[in-house]
């Protein structure tokens, strides 16, 4: 009958309403899933405070802030490696009896095709050239160009302008960061309104609730509307509420059961975890 | 990034005197191959997009001279297609003037009687996009042009819901709806056609394609057998000779568990053993790998699977080197409908699918259901077009008819989609900008021209 606060530790005690209604004196030990794990305190006399100030990322937020950095650093660079072409950055140069030919071949022959040739931008570059059009202006190469602004230009650099009203990233159909819902439909799909089914025509028993086929019109429209830019057209995450993401042994490659308690990679079985501990154990201190 | 406007091309050299173009030739530029013809042409050449350097052999290989290439092993690739997009120009023009040389497969190509037709993958940046309309027209000098967007041409190609008896369309006039799936070396896109134009708004894209799972095996063989981090081309090859897409994740997964490092004994029951060994090459008697069932007493003797055959075959014989794979034949494939499993947080390809219909009127939703067509070089990965149909089906409304079908030829359907829009004069006309009209109209006004605002 522990409802007040207690003045000496003893494991957590919650009673619980049972199905016998007998009035039994006594309490009874009940185990309180994720209890214990999130007040140290109450992990008395076992080794757990530190199993748990290990596997909370450390005790002070700048602890938590440099462990979840760390491993946020560690998936970006899985990602870029599984998106490399190459082992590590290859230079590969034009052979150069390949230069005999059309004159004026390595050089290019205009002025904009030498600095094409002579470039060494890579996809990167371009992306982000083009969200700092967007971000300056609204999308250029596609509409029509923006007429010049009235004011002289602002001196403001990027960062510290407040984001303009019209600016063609507020609607845009995704979000620009990846951890926000699915996109919204854009503006222009309500404007086809007739498509949703009236409340009247529900009742009746007639009605017919297959959507109609949009109008010539209306199919027109939605072909008009402009491309969706390289991180618009990305897809979004699955909803929170899916499955959790699984984890596999990093050995062997079954379903992973158990975690490793200094870098949290999980192995299969103790044999895999023995494998993981001699050459692949990240070794994270906190 | 200075504007095009007419008169900065003042240097340029003076566009050719009109003569009609007199052929048509179709670019499909991917990441991984390029392919191209002649709109006149039946099929495609399906030639590799990069530039190699054997540091064996010492030479540097260009576009289809790999096929001269005899050691692939240790190749370094460099790859002008960046993930999608044309961005290394001067890799990509040594490539094209390859292809084009009198001597190569499309027989000699004079850029200023040819028409060219060059796909775009979706969400190209502004950048990529001029690089791509200035290096034709200012540097091969084409006489006509027109930049696609590389999934719209698959509707003008068959529809392999037909039967095969059945009268093609004639050239020119596309399916109607169409959902295109482009599994492609850099990416997937997921691109809705209404009568080959695309619905913007619907089209989704996601960042997992062959050279992610290539490059995730080549992981996984490098932890678990022996290292292959430099041998990015036979990771590639095993990954098309031995990869599938599994149907039942977790039955397989438990199939080949490997019984806490014993020696991998046969447990796959019925016969259809999943664990394969891959025969290695040595690329002086073997130039390609191949698969073979699994022969654990060859294996036996080295735990890391890593076996040498000679048991069996008498001294003499070149001795082979064997890879077994067991749950590296599914896992890699499994990262394009589960992307999480490695922590990247998109959803998978039935997920993408349905938020590119979710963003559609729902009363076009069935139309496009029904007609559902993967293409792409990932997709000739067995099973993925089974899986993809069981999990929509599992996810969509009962009774919605869900049809989903790889193209006849999934890595040239694009090209063949091009060829036949080419092939009707009439429509490709309209559409098509001579070098005439951009150097009167510059860089710019083409540019909108293609993406659909201007007027003819």
């Amino acid at each position: 009958m522990a409802t007040g606060a207690l003045r000496f530790r003893t494991p957590h005690i919650d009673e619980l309403p049972t199905t016998q209604s007998r009035q039994a004196p006594g309490f009874a030990w009940v185990a309180v899933a994720g209890g214990a794990q999130e007040d140290p305190s109450k992990n008395w006399g076992t080794t757990n405070r530190k199993r748990a100030r290990v596997s909370l990322g450390g005790q002070t937020d700048q602890q938590r802030e440099a462990v979840s950095a760390k491993q946020q650093r560690e998936i970006e660079r899985k990602l870029r490696d599984l998106n490399s072409d190459n082992a590590k950055d290859v230079v590969i140069d034009l052979p150069k009896k390949h230069g005999v030919g059309v004159g004026g071949v390595k050089a290019g022959k205009t002025t904009n095709t030498k600095k094409i040739l002579a470039s060494g931008k890579n996809f990167a570059h371009y992306l982000d050239d083009e969200e700092a059009e967007i971000a300056r202006t609204g999308r250029r190469d596609g509409e029509a160009e923006a007429p010049p602004p009235p004011q002289r230009a602002s001196k403001t650099p990027l960062a510290r302008r407040k984001t303009r009203e019209d600016s063609s990233i507020s609607g845009s159909p995704a979000p620009s960061t990846m951890q926000t819902g699915p996109p919204l439909l854009p503006r222009g799909a309500q404007a086809l309104p007739h498509l949703r089914a009236n409340e009247n025509d529900i009742e009746n028993e007639d009605y017919d609730d297959t959507p109609t086929l949009p109008s010539d019109a209306e199919i027109e429209y939605l072909l008009s509307l402009p491309p969706l830019t390289y991180t618009q057209a990305r897809a979004a995450p699955p909803p929170a509420t899916g499955p959790a993401p699984r984890r596999f042994c990093e050995t062997c490659g079954y379903w992973g059961r158990v975690k490793c308690s200094k870098c949290g990679t999980m192995t299969c079985s103790v044999a895999c975890k023995d494998v993981h501990d001699l050459d692949k154990c990240m070794k994270m201190y906190t | 990034m200075a504007r095009q406007k007419a008169h900065s091309l003042i240097n340029a050299p003076a566009p050719a005197p009109a003569a009609p173009p007199t052929a048509t030739l179709i670019l499909d530029a991917g990441a991984h191959t390029l392919k191209a013809g002649f709109s006149t042409a039946g099929t495609c050449h399906i030639i590799p997009n990069c530039l190699a350097r054997s540091d064996r052999d010492r030479r540097t290989y260009i576009a289809a001279d790999l096929a001269s290439c005899r050691d692939f092993g240790e190749l370094a690739v460099r790859r002008p297609v960046e993930r999608g997009y044309i961005v290394d120009w001067s890799g990509e023009k040594a490539v094209w003037e390859h292809v084009f040389a009198a001597g190569g497969v499309l027989g000699g190509v004079v850029a200023a009687e040819t028409t060219l037709v060059l796909t775009e993958q979706p969400g190209a940046p502004a950048g990529t996009a001029r690089m791509s309309d200035e290096m034709v027209f200012e540097e091969f000098g084409f006489a006509g042009y027109y930049r696609a967007l590389g999934p719209a041409l698959n509707a003008y190609a068959p529809s392999p819901f037909l039967p095969s008896t059945a009268p093609p369309p004639p050239p020119g006039t596309p399916l109607e709806c169409l959902l295109v799936v482009d599994a492609g070396h850099s990416h997937t896109t997921v691109t809705p056609l209404y009568h080959g134009r695309p619905l913007h708004p619907a089209c989704r894209r996601l960042d997992i394609g062959g050279k992610l799972l290539t490059n995730h095996l080549k992981q996984l063989l490098s932890a678990r057998t022996f290292d292959v981090h430099k041998e990015v081309w036979l990771v590639n090859e095993i990954k098309e000779d031995a990869c599938f897409v599994s149907q039942h994740f977790a039955r397989d997964l438990e199939r080949t568990w490997k019984h806490n490092g014993s020696p991998r004994t046969k447990v796959d029951d019925g016969g259809d053993s999943i664990v394969q060994d891959y025969i290695l090459p040595d690329y002086e008697t073997i130039t390609r790998g191949f698969t073979r069932p699994h022969d654990p007493t060859l294996t036996a003797r080295n735990r890391l699977g890593l076996g040498l055959a000679t048991t069996s075959t008498p001294a003499t014989a070149p001795k082979e080197h064997i890879l077994t794979l067991g749950n590296e034949r599914f896992v890699p494939p499994e990262l394009l409908f589960t992307p999480s499993d490695i922590g990247i947080p998109s959803a998978g390809l039935t997920g993408t699918v349905l938020q590119s219909l979710a963003a559609l009127p729902a009363s076009l939703r069935p139309a496009f259901l029904a007609n559902i067509v993967v293409v792409g070089g990932t997709a000739l990965l067995p099973g993925l077009v089974e899986r993809l149909r069981a999990e929509l089906r599992a996810r969509v409304e009962e009774g919605t008819e869900v049809r989903v079908a790889r193209a006849g030829d999934a890595v040239g359907n694009c090209w063949l989609g091009g060829a036949r829009m080419a092939r009707d004069g009439g429509g490709l006309g309209r559409v098509v900008v001579t070098r005439g009209e951009y150097f009167e109209h510059g860089e710019g006004w083409v540019r909108r021209r293609f993406a659909g605002k201007g007027v003819r």
